[in-house]
């Protein structure tokens, strides 16, 4: 029994790659003395560490389903590629919190620490394979979250994006709780592969308990990636956190809830026809609203911080699309598109954060005649910006297209026209930016300084993909479609 | 005698209770505990259940995961809460209005 334990750590060596992580740069935090080139030197060691992580996720890729811990973590391709884009979206936030002035300089390493915490959090959910674990990881993920959007902990809207965030937080966790608690009670147990052999069987009180239990079940996932009735909190809390933060907020805490809705949908929605129906419409409805408001309320934001925080919004909105058709040509597609937008949104905060530190804030103004001022970052930064709006020859387009395309098979044209109509929305503010880099005149002749080597060599490294992805996609789309999810 | 349904009943007024508070109050600590109310009541419906429903002590290991994550939960909150009050000097929940459209 204890030998068979032990040998189940052999398949979770990337998430014990991360607490080791984290706890030797909680020591690290508190032994190295307050200079710069320390912080340098902890960072790099971070980034050292996730690399390791990621060299483990990557040879978990092709090993075989599993689950281990008594029924409590899944480990299959799936959970695994999702585990990969977390650890890069991790490793991208994580650099530009060095080169960013929007963190405090006398903070060493706390946003390390506190995003491997998040990363781990978000891997626990990505794999979780019953309730408990997966409350464990929605727990862990938000409660280090609040943290981190309080990270200026000197402003009042840093102070109030935390409040903001801890308050919707507790309130959509409790609600879910408050779900799972009655889906124990009607299905006898907390084991996904054990509460689905129950739901063929049940009629009456019982149904209409378990589908308004789903229902409340499904707050707490839906307000970690923010759809429509729960979004409110998104923009404000993007606002508020230092720009790290949320490149780091629109990636991870995203990805994870993704995959623990992918997961639920695919193992309790696939079998019996009245929740099946239910699930369907539910999810048409909100992906539909969730599309309009996060675009429609993008249009007049000045902020470029909220205007990313409406568009990730819309495009969550479209993601979940993939989730709505149950099968896996859709998680095929939202996994594409989780790539792709890994990428994008890491350079659009990355410009963004330089800009900011120049100017001071982080308006649309400081982006105008961007071109004349620093031309590559204006060529990579509009590239990034007609890829988030679904453009060939970018990986945005092919992501678009898949989702698209799996809604188009399964004869759903009517969301497919809300989807195509909410991308014309989306094309047009994204365009108005760019516009405002490429054909506006620059106030004076302030060149963008401290803008070096170094951080051009990242945008460019980050770029290739988000180009190169949308050209030669095949690799990625096979990588996509070989990570199955396992239901047992 | 207590049976199943006295404590669903107590749970479900719990709930209710914990949303009113949350809803109604403008005092942030207030809205704290409103938080706590409606994870206990779920602790309180997976101990119930665990209790007269399946037999099994899944509901008992989940409640105490509960409360332990919600000491975690108000132990954050209420750190930016006293945060918040140093910088504002109050803890009146409608005064965080800086960030809007």
């Amino acid at each position: 029994m204890i030998q068979q334990l032990f040998g189940y750590l052999g398949y979770y060596i990337p998430e014990i790659v991360c607490v080791v992580l984290m706890t030797s740069l909680l020591v690290a935090e508190s032994t190295v003395k307050d200079e710069h080139a320390n912080r340098g030197k902890i960072i790099g060691f971070a980034l050292a560490g996730l690399t390791i992580c990621l060299g483990f996720l990557f040879a978990n890729l092709g090993e075989e389903p599993k689950i281990i811990f008594h029924n409590a973590i899944t480990i299959d391709p799936f959970s695994t590629l999702i585990k990969i884009i977390m650890v890069m979206g991790t490793m991208g936030a994580i650099f530009l919190s060095y080169s960013s002035k929007d963190i405090y300089s006398n903070l060493k390493s706390e946003f390390a620490i506190m995003a491997v915490g998040v990363l781990i959090g978000g891997m626990l959910l990505a794999s979780s394979n019953n309730m408990l674990t997966l409350y464990l990881g929605i727990e862990t993920l938000s409660i280090l979250s609040y943290v981190m959007s309080s990270f200026k902990r000197d402003e009042s809207t840093s102070t109030e994006a935390g409040l903001k965030y801890a308050l919707y937080g507790g309130l959509s966790a409790g609600v879910a709780l408050f779900g799972m608690s009655h889906l124990y009670g009607a299905l006898g147990s907390i084991q996904f592969g054990e509460m689905i052999t129950k739901l063929p069987g049940l009629e009456g009180l019982n149904l209409a308990v378990v589908l308004i239990s789903f229902v409340l079940f499904f707050v707490g996932i839906g307000y970690k990636i923010s759809l429509f009735p729960f979004h409110m909190w998104t923009p404000d809390v993007y606002q508020g956190s230092p720009i790290p933060v949320t490149a780091f907020f629109a990636i991870v805490p995203k990805m994870a809830g993704l995959a623990a809705l992918i997961r639920i949908s695919m193992i309790f929605f696939s079998e019996v026809k009245i929740l099946t129906v239910s699930w369907v419409g539910l999810m048409l409805a909100i992906s539909a609203l969730t599309m309009t408001v996060g675009n429609v309320t993008a249009i007049g934001q000045t902020s470029v911080k909220r205007l990313l925080a409406f568009s990730s919004i819309g495009h969550v909105g479209l993601m979940i699309l993939g989730v709505v058709v149950l099968n896996d040509v859709g998680i095929r597609a939202i996994l594409f598109y989780g790539i792709a937008y890994m990428f994008m949104t890491l350079i659009a905060f990355y410009v963004t954060s330089h800009l900011s530190d120049m100017y001071g804030n982080d308006s649309s103004e400081v982006f105008k005649g961007l071109i004349y001022k620093h031309p590559l970052m204006a060529i990579i930064m509009a590239g990034v910006l007609f890829s988030l709006a679904g453009m060939p020859p970018f990986s945005g387009f092919v992501a678009k297209f898949n989702i698209f395309s799996v809604i188009i098979e399964k004869k759903m044209y009517g969301i497919a026209i809300v989807a195509a109509i909410n991308s014309v929305i989306a094309l047009y503010y994204y365009v108005k930016l760019a516009k405002t880099m490429i054909f506006s005149q620059a106030d004076g002749e302030v060149k963008v300084s401290g803008f070096t080597g170094g951080h051009q060599a990242v945008i460019v490294a980050m770029f290739i993909p988000v180009l190169l992805l949308g050209i030669f996609w095949e690799k990625v789309m096979i990588l996509s479609g070989n990570a199955t999810i396992f239901i047992k | 005698m207590m049976s199943l349904a006295s404590y669903l009943i107590i749970s479900m007024v719990l709930f209710v209770v914990g949303l009113m508070v949350m809803i109604a109050r403008k005092n942030i600590v207030a809205i704290l505990l409103g938080i706590e109310l409606i994870l206990n009541a779920a602790a309180l419906n997976f101990v119930a259940y665990s209790r007269y429903v399946t037999s099994n002590l899944d509901g008992h290991i989940f409640s105490l995961f509960i409360i332990v994550v919600a000491a975690a939960e108000a132990a954050v909150g209420l750190a930016i809460v006293i945060r918040f009050f140093q910088i504002k000097e109050t803890i009146h929940v409608d005064e965080a209005t800086q960030l809007r459209n």
